[in-house]
């Protein structure tokens, strides 16, 4: 009989797929009132030695768990974790209902990450569904990334697929002005460093989303770094002047020497 | 009582029956009993055990029906895989549901004492258990008046569930620690992913 996680995962409905992983919808329980949870199934890679295989997926599953609930202590917005299957590599994350902040600026709603168009009626959602004007929805990224490198944890693909919006209908709100909530996903890349460089880099590789989707998105990405810096409070100057010299020489480092 | 399914996991594990009992009383005898019932020989002590074959939760410490129906899912997954750190599956709900890997401070804390008032029973079986039985024999092994699912976040004693979890000092905590309902919402969210994650902790 295959495993609990497979049968769970055979019933699911597959929502994206990538070199690393499946993620799909899925109901834990009978129970209707049960919220839906989001898998990500790290499945098997047959170009691997089996035992490799299960040993490379249980540490990333665990890496990624761990991640999240580091996140969730410092205050973090990310989702909260639901199940976790290391053997199989599956892991149950609370099912967010909302929008990338990709699909809601402009330029990222049109195409996929590979280019394809996409004319999903259900991806139209506009920001004014959410009631946020763009330049709070930057100081909100600001802000959660700095909470998060401010608890040593490096996101490590940061792009604006990989924010969320909750979606107002479904979110409670405890904000007086606000009705959604920037949530930060996708911790598959990510590890635990205080290095100034690791941050830095982290921030880079944001940057580089930004002016790669979305067109004109300088001043976006300013009021970003603006929010960032007045949330990291004395720990910015440095890695304000280490971005500087990432943007000159790249995400990697040179090991010449 | 409530009854609810995991339908992917093997029949034998696949039905959950849940209550709530408040107003608790004689549970020192309750505890006695499960202690006696684990040692006792022949048949009657299989008669016993049967009697008392349920995980008693103290529900002073549960956060939400989500923080329970996590530590039952992960207890199902680890007995249904064969990786059961504890000897049956009621007690695996226990050990899940204390953040060390200490088993006996979690039957300690999480598990029934002499002081508990309130209590979360569980049953984990298969499709031939009917729920009138397990409803029948819960509220004969318990002196105490059930409640609704709803009650459970009242009884909660979240200064002990904070303790527990060492959350006295996290940033997540402190920044919210003004707004009482929103900081029980932090508590529910770290408490529901420690129990999800708790296999892979390390």
């Amino acid at each position: 009989m295959a495993s609990a996680s497979l049968n769970l995962i055979s019933g699911a409905t597959l929502i994206s797929q990538g070199a690393e992983a499946k993620v799909y919808k899925a109901r834990l329980t009978s129970e209707p009132s049960d919220p839906a949870v989001l898998l990500k199934h790290r499945f098997r890679k047959g170009y691997r030695h089996p035992t490799l295989d299960g040993s490379l997926t249980r540490a990333r599953v665990a890496g990624e768990a761990r991640a999240l609930l580091k996140c969730l202590r410092a205050g973090v917005n990310v989702p909260g974790l639901r199940m976790v299957d290391a053997v199989e590599g599956v892991l149950g994350i609370e099912w967010i209902d909302g929008q990338s902040v990709r699909k809601l600026l402009p330029g990222g709603a049109g195409e996929d990450e590979d280019g394809a168009s996409e004319d999903d009626p259900e991806d139209a959602d506009s920001l004014n569904e959410y009631d946020i004007p763009v330049d709070i929805l930057m100081q909100l990224i600001g802000q959660e990334i700095a909470k998060m490198h401010l608890a040593d944890v490096i996101h490590g693909d940061l792009t604006t697929s990989n924010m969320m919006l909750r979606h107002p209908s479904s979110f409670k709100s405890r904000h007086p002005t606000l009705s959604t909530e920037l949530v930060l996903i996708d911790f598959g890349l990510s590890f635990h460093s205080s290095l100034i460089e690791d941050k830095a880099v982290d921030l880079y590789v944001l940057e580089r989303a930004f002016s790669s989707t979305h067109p004109d998105s300088e001043p976006l990405f300013a009021s970003v770094l603006t929010a960032y810096e007045q949330r990291m409070g004395k720990d910015w100057t440095a890695i304000g002047r280490r971005l500087d010299d990432v943007r000159l020489r790249g995400r990697k480092r040179s090991m010449v020497g | 009582m409530q009854s609810y399914q995991l339908p992917h996991f093997p029949t034998h594990l696949s039905c959950v029956h849940t209550a709530l009992y408040t107003d608790v009383s004689e549970s020192d005898l309750l505890r006695k009993r499960l202690i006696t019932a684990s040692t006792a020989e022949g048949s009657t002590g299989e008669r016993e055990r049967d009697a008392v074959n349920f995980a008693f939760i103290e529900a002073r410490l549960i956060t939400s029906v989500e923080h329970l129906r996590t530590a039952v899912y992960q207890a199902v997954l680890a007995a249904a895989q064969g990786g059961l750190r504890t000897k049956t599956v009621h007690s695996e709900i226990i050990w899940a549901l204390n953040p060390s890997n200490n088993i006996s401070e979690a039957m300690r804390r999480y598990g029934v004492s002499d002081t508990t008032a309130s209590l979360v029973v569980v049953r984990i079986g298969g499709p031939e258990l009917l729920a009138e039985d397990v409803e029948r024999d819960m509220d004969a092994a318990i002196k105490g008046i059930k409640a609704p699912f709803a009650r459970l976040e009242d009884l909660t004693d979240w200064t002990a569930v904070k303790k527990y979890h060492k959350l006295g000092n996290e940033v997540g905590i402190r920044e919210v620690k003004d707004n009482p309902e929103r900081e029980r919402a932090v508590v529910d969210g770290i408490v529901v992913s420690s129990v999800a994650m708790k296999s892979v902790m390390g």
